[in-house]
């Protein structure tokens, strides 16, 4: 009788250990979209939308200060946070005498779309850092080709937030505090 | 049966802990107070008191510090703070060297952090320190509740006891050491040139205006960001000038910009804040994103300059403009990082880009260096005269 007792006792104990190890990690991490789990949500519920979705990607040119739009014809995927991330890849990848003002082997390790605060976190490679050319020019420009193309694009997002490996850095070279979101400034774009 | 109980009381006491409280204690010194914050990595309960040159902050649950006498080796007004654990509450006792009064007191959230604005009163320093050792209790008796730690309505720094002359000028040469900063395509290297051009504007103040002139390398020597900014804050330096070289993904820009400090994400509020710069911060619009914003504003020190900074970078851009005869770029704001944190007018000079094969060619003259020294020496002065004048 007091074995099972304790039996009863240890069960439990193990219930409220795992649910309240669920509610306080959940309460902690913001959902990660690049991984398949959290992603159910995010399925698109509107099935009348075309699969092809037209972009309009702004890059820089040797003559102007401001990014040119280059319109870009994209599948749509069935999660939005794939979505995201394909337009990350594609403004990375850039376009032919269009210059992309990012240092090379540039990649996005994982994206979050944190939906209260309208904010999408970019995690990049550490070449972000590691071979970023330096001046405070160059970070702008790359701060805002980022910003710029990704809130023009996604009305939903407001704010872009950078990480490198996973973590929070105070500058890419030394200039520009990364450590606050940026939202956009369309100064950086020639719009007409 | 007892033995086998025991155990299960543990795992269940472990299943309902609160998450560990970890406190980071930080201060800097502004031009006439000094800023102490407690950052929780949650928000916690605490009730305020104080003794004679100390405070007390005491808490409820166990907090954890990195160090248990954190030492204001940077302020010039406070000492220490001292962290006594007890059975079931930590208090953080902060000891200064001198008497002194609490402007204000108030909490920010994301991340909580309970802030104090101490300033150094007129009352004669005390000798008779409360004695605090880790395993003390402070004295009950002789500490009385103090002013209430709510959020007050003002969350401006006082801006009524500024020093009107201008003493002491901050150079910052940017980048050195294993920082090279941008490099051009003959290997001309950032880092040297900024030295460069900071050496000749310490002459020129020096020799012309007589001031005194900090600078935060003197040698190709890698520094901080954090430091560099230290440095003028505790020198008490009333002007901070960090010089630069450009670079660009595009290889034809060109031209010398001056920056001031905002947070370009929040460009807005800093211009809104920048045309309310006399008037109280409760005149402001209080609609959460200003709110929000406001709060990222306030923790920049920064924040109290701006209108100077912006007036200190016209005054420079204006004779890089004339001297070097270049396209007016205009004056920018950014969120540059060295600048966030001066207590004092603070800009940025980006001299010319050195990605730019003309300008890089430029920067290997040394009469061109003269010049750039020459032209941003010429803009200080005027904003000095324009400080001055406005200060009469």
């Amino acid at each position: 009788m007091n074995k099972k007792l304790i039996y009863a006792l240890v069960a439990i104990a193990f219930v409220f250990f795992v649910t309240s190890l669920f509610i306080f990690l959940k309460s902690k991490n913001p959902v990660r979209y690049s991984e398949k789990k959290s992603t159910e949500a995010e399925i698109s519920t509107e099935p009348e939308e075309p699969r092809l979705l037209k972009v309009k990607a702004f890059f820089f040119t040797e003559n102007s200060s401001q990014m040119i739009p280059v319109v870009f014809e994209m599948e749509r995927p069935d999660i939005q946070s794939e979505l995201y991330r394909r337009f990350v890849d594609l403004i990375i990848q850039g376009k032919e005498n269009f210059i992309v003002p990012a240092p090379p082997g540039l990649q996005i390790r994982a994206l979050y779309y944190m939906e209260k605060q309208k904010m999408l976190v970019l995690d990049f490679n550490e070449n972000l850092v590691s071979r970023f050319p330096s001046g405070s020019q160059s970070e702008l420009e790359f701060i805002y080709f980022m910003v710029d193309n990704i809130c023009f694009n996604f009305e939903e997002i407001k704010m872009v937030k950078f990480l490198v490996s996973g973590n929070e850095y105070s500058t890419i070279s030394g200039h520009i505090d990364i450590e606050h979101p940026f939202y956009p400034d369309y100064s950086f774009l020639r719009l007409n | 049966m007892k033995n086998k109980i025991w155990p299960l009381f543990f795992f269940l006491s472990l299943c309902f802990q609160l998450p560990a409280l970890d406190i980071n204690i930080r201060c800097f010194d502004h031009q006439d107070f000094t800023r102490l914050v407690f950052e929780g990595s949650r928000s916690f309960q605490f009730r305020i008191s104080r003794s004679g040159t100390s405070l007390k902050l005491e808490m409820d649950g166990k907090a954890r510090t990195e160090n248990d006498v954190s030492v204001m080796q940077d302020s010039v007004l406070l000492d220490k703070v001292v962290h006594v654990r007890e059975k079931n509450r930590s208090v953080f006792v902060v000891f200064s060297h001198s008497e002194f009064e609490i402007r204000r007191d108030f909490i920010l959230e994301r991340p909580f952090r309970v802030v104090f604005d101490l300033a150094r009163s007129e009352k004669p320093v005390m000798t008779d320190k409360p004695v605090i050792s880790r395993n003390s209790t402070p004295p009950a008796n002789d500490s009385e509740p103090l002013e209430s730690h709510e959020p007050e309505g003002d969350f401006g720094p006082a801006r009524n006891q500024k020093k009107t002359a201008i003493e002491t000028i901050c150079i910052d040469p940017g980048h050195g050491g294993s920082d090279f900063g941008a490099v051009g395509r003959s290997d001309l290297k950032e880092k040297d040139i900024t030295l460069k051009v900071s050496k000749r504007l310490r002459s020129l103040i020096e020799s012309r205006l007589g001031l005194r002139v900090i600078t935060t390398r003197e040698i190709d020597a890698e520094v901080s960001l954090n430091s560099r900014v230290s440095i003028a804050n505790n020198q008490k330096a009333d002007m901070f000038i960090s010089i630069h070289v450009n670079s660009s993904f595009r290889k034809g820009a060109r031209g010398p910009e001056t920056f001031f400090v905002s947070l370009k994400a929040t460009d807005q509020a800093a211009s809104e804040l920048a045309k309310q710069e006399n008037k109280s911060f409760d005149e402001i619009d209080k609609t959460a994103e200003t709110e929000d914003l406001k709060m990222i504003l306030w923790d920049m020190a920064q924040s109290e300059y701006i209108r100077e900074s912006s007036k200190l970078a016209e005054f420079i851009q204006n004779e890089l403009n004339v001297i070097l005869n270049t396209v007016n770029r205009g004056v920018k704001q950014a969120p540059f990082r060295v600048l966030m944190r001066a207590a004092m007018p603070a800009v940025l000079v980006e001299i010319a880009f050195i990605s730019n094969p003309a300008e890089e060619q430029k920067l290997r003259d040394e009469q061109f260096l003269q010049q750039v020294a020459q032209s941003i020496y010429d803009g200080l002065s005027k904003f000095i005269h324009y400080h001055n004048t406005m200060n009469r």
